[in-house]
């Protein structure tokens, strides 16, 4: 008996788990290719392995990484950067120039299953300067290039992929990648891991763990176990996954303030919601503090307009977040022709009731509970919102694109830059809410355009006080990234998951090698 | 024999052939679309790009007329999610999920027949009422449940065994640690199954008690242990295999649950996401596998059946 025992307690001491090895929890296989892969799993991987031209500092400001400086032209029609001269590939090929230009035209080359070219349509091409200088030629002005080069879009090997397509590159794709990161990959077991392993040559600063190791996890409370087991090292988390983290001993929670925003989208082509002030009343009518403080448990920001507070140059930080005015709500829509009946809900005079669809995806408990504050605080000015779940590709593809609803509780992750252009702009994809502003639409076009810093910061204070009138979409809040985590692992970089895997080279444990 | 399973050969291929016609059916008419399409973020012109390519812009008979001229030729095709071929994918989960399955079949049938016919010598004993309850609620309560409190109990407070995976991860990867591993998932999966075995058991072997012939047995002075352990588990086997039969599909395909607790890279949890993301190359590979190993699995139930019981005859 105390034989077996003894044997089970040497085999708790995990060979792995006192080496140098960070564990992150992945939700679904990775493609390794940032240009190919959406997908959260495979972004967070290729953030490692593929440097871009520069990365976001923790102010969520480009700087330098494959670029060591740039310039834009007077006319802002082009820009040059000059590349980092010595960088090897992970194979021992220098990288250079041509590896640059070969990934754009990727990126552009809608055939090439490219999933980067809406954030790039702005580039008209890229040129070879030099060896180590490249020219990006530009369609217009565009002053989110910088943002979005540190966002996804990581630099391809040309020698390794030129000349077929990059869907057809299966071995690269899933298992042999080839970047210039701190980590190169070691070993691939489909469905469950991702190995990588530090990179000798790696440029910057020599990494602080030896490797780095996926774990394909996709159910959150799998990874709060394996979290609190020791065998995750940071996982991020919903607020309602808070309690089973809080308080335990040798996890600490730490919170980063995203660029996201959550809100209910009202589908601005519906004669209910075509009015500004109906939508500013409905606005005032949610108790946005309750859903913070009781769904988001705090770890969330009040929000102004669209521009989330994580934008620190460019949030409107003088302007008090939108009130919650039940008595105003019910004033404005009085004045839009909206007055309560007998049984309290609102009706115009036609008689109809101020009804309708909120949609929310299934699963996720903050989007939920959310839907149902909502709801509830409507139902308190007389407003009746149905709720309906739905499967979230559903709701997308069959709701959403085609405009065939009437709200929708959704969110937006945007690159760490302002320009909502393609999101709040008359007639654009992504303009799901049909909300149309000619004075928004100057002013995000021009944002877009102005590389000036200061003029640009005027620029999107005013777009956010024009939507304190005419708001294009109720925004709930900002959420903040829940991350939790390990307490011997540091040098976590304060930015959201995604970002800092830009700078996996700092995550170190404090006792490398000591025991728990 | 021979005309047999070459009869029944073709009803499974018949099988398979409606399987795949309604899995698709099902699956073009079900709401929303393959998950590569339903980012909000896409552009019209990048949405129409993706179609083009992955042939979602033809008629859905015109998709299904393609697939099946496909696999008629042994090309299961591409997955959308994972771009490598389907076949491949699954080819990679089948030893885990094999791995697995088999452990928990093992258990099933280790713990549930000797405990079936044990509670059956006795009924209403105190094994008997164990049994009973415990079977009970092993059939009652929820597997990502179950396998949670394991994993609390066993992993988190103990620390005795992992949390979840099929190896630890970028270490020694050993025999052992293999072994740890597979302990609770295993019990997970095959908690369910086993007990449906147990008061299968039980009851079949019940019957077989109350059969003149054991009585016969008891008269001719053969000791009651062997007459339980021999005669009446040998009759009452040839039931249960059956019902053994009927847990495969559960064990290879129905393991979804557990395999995402414990983060198990197997064929259920391939075959949900791949639901899930409306994969439908992929969906369509792992129902036609799965199906394929339950036809081959009943096949083998019914021939271990006849061999069990010399009066089941082809017919």
């Amino acid at each position: 008996m105390w034989l077996s025992l003894s044997v089970v307690s040497a085999c708790t001491r995990d060979p792995a788990r006192t080496d140098d090895t960070l564990r992150l929890p992945l939700i679904n296989d990775p493609i390794f290719n940032p240009v190919l892969a959406p997908d959260i799993g495979s972004v967070m991987v290729n953030k490692v392995l593929f440097p871009g031209l520069v990365r976001p500092d923790e102010g969520l400001r480009p700087a330098p990484d494959l670029a060591v400086s740039w310039q834009a032209a007077p006319d802002g029609l082009s820009w040059t950067f000059v590349l980092r001269p010595g960088v090897m590939w992970h194979d021992g090929a220098p990288f250079s120039a041509r590896d640059v230009k070969f990934t754009f035209d990727q990126i552009l080359d809608l055939a090439s299953g490219s999933r980067l070219r809406s954030d790039f349509a702005a580039v008209d091409g890229v040129d070879i300067v030099d060896s180590l200088t490249v020219r990006f030629r530009l369609k217009a002005p565009f002053a989110p290039l910088l943002p979005l080069l540190g966002y996804n879009a990581g630099i391809l090997p040309e020698h390794l992929l030129k000349g077929k397509k990059l869907t057809d590159a299966i071995a690269f794709n899933r298992s042999t990648p080839v970047g210039t990161g701190p980590f190169r990959i070691e070993r691939v077991v489909p469905g469950a891991s991702v190995t990588l392993v530090r990179n000798p040559s790696y440029y910057g600063t020599r990494p602080g763990v030896e490797r780095i190791v996926f774990k394909v996890v996709p159910d959150v409370n799998a990874q709060v176990a394996q979290l609190r087991a020791g065998e995750l090292d940071l996982i991020t988390i919903e607020p309602a996954n808070l309690g089973s983290v809080e308080g335990v001993a040798g996890v600490r929670v730490l919170q980063v303030p995203v660029v996201q925003h959550w809100y209910v989208g009202l589908n601005a082509s519906t004669p209910l919601f075509a009015s500004p002030l109906v939508r500013r009343a409905l606005g005032y009518a949610i108790n946005r503090k309750a859903i913070v403080a009781g769904v988001l448990k705090g770890y969330a920001d009040l929000p102004g307009g669209t521009i989330p507070v994580a934008l620190r140059d460019y949030y409107d930080s003088a302007a008090a977040p939108v009130p919650y005015a039940p008595d105003s709500a019910r004033r404005l829509l009085a004045g839009a022709g909206w007055n309560p009946g007998p049984d309290g809900t609102l009706r115009n005079a036609q008689g109809k009731l101020f009804a309708f669809e909120l949609l929310v995806d299934k699963g996720n408990p903050t989007r939920e509970q959310s839907a149902l504050a909502v709801q509830q605080d409507l139902a308190r000015i007389g407003v009746k919102a149905s709720i309906r779940t739905m499967e979230f590709a559903a709701l997308v593809r069959d709701r959403l694109l085609p405009a065939t609803y009437a709200a929708v509780l959704i969110w937006w992750t945007t690159p760490p830059d302002p320009d909502q252009f393609a999101f709040y702009a008359t007639g654009q994809d992504n303009n799901h809410v049909k909300w149309s502003n000619r004075t928004a639409d100057s002013l995000l076009s021009s944002g877009r355009e102005t590389v000036d810093p200061g003029k640009r910061r005027a620029i999107y204070q005013a777009f956010q006080r024009l939507e304190r009138d005419d708001p294009p979409v109720l925004v709930l809040f900002y959420p903040r990234e829940i991350q939790a985590v390990s307490t011997r692992l540091d040098g976590i970089p304060k930015l959201g998951i995604r970002d800092a895997l830009r700078h996996s080279e700092r995550f170190r444990f404090a006792r490398p090698g000591g025991l728990r | 024999m021979i005309a047999f399973l070459i009869r029944r050969l073709g009803h499974g291929l018949f099988v398979l052939f409606v399987v795949s016609t309604v899995t698709f059916a099902i699956m073009i008419a079900a709401p929303g679309g393959p998950s590569l399409l339903a980012d909000p973020k896409l552009s019209v012109a990048e949405r129409a790009a993706i179609e083009q390519r992955l042939g979602l812009d033809q008629p859905a008979t015109v998709q299904y007329a393609r697939w099946l001229g496909r696999a008629v030729r042994g090309d299961l095709g591409a997955s959308f999610l994972y771009q490598t071929s389907t076949l491949s994918t699954i080819a990679s989960r089948i030893p885990q999920t094999l791995l697995l399955a088999g452990t928990a079949l093992l258990l099933t049938i280790g713990i549930g027949i000797p405990l079936g016919i044990s509670a059956a010598a006795r009924p209403g004993g105190r094994l008997d009422r164990l049994v009973t309850a415990c079977s009970g609620i092993a059939l009652a309560v929820p597997a990502f449940w179950l396998g949670m409190m394991l994993i609390l109990v066993f992993a988190i407070w103990a620390r005795l065994l992992p949390a979840g995976g099929a190896v630890t991860e970028g270490g020694n990867i050993g025999l052992l640690d293999r072994g740890r591993h597979l302990v609770l998932p295993a019990l997970v999966l095959a908690a369910a199954g086993c007990a449906e075995v147990v008061r299968y058991t039980r009851s079949a072997a019940r019957t077989t008690l109350a059969l003149p012939f054991v009585a016969t047995a008891q008269a001719r002075g053969i000791p009651p242990r062997r007459v339980l352990w021999h005669h009446v588990l040998r009759h009452t086997l040839a039931s249960v295999v059956s019902v053994i039969g009927l847990q495969l599909p559960r064990l290879v395909g129905g393991a979804a649950i557990t395999e995402t607790v414990f983060s198990w890279p197997g064929m259920g949890r391939l075959g949900v996401e791949a639901a899930l993301g409306r994969d439908y190359p992929l969906v369509m590979a792992v129902t036609l596998v799965v199906s394929a190993g339950v036809v081959v699995a009943s096949i083998v139930a019914d021939v271990t059946q006849m061999l069990l019981d010399p009066r089941i005859r082809v017919t």
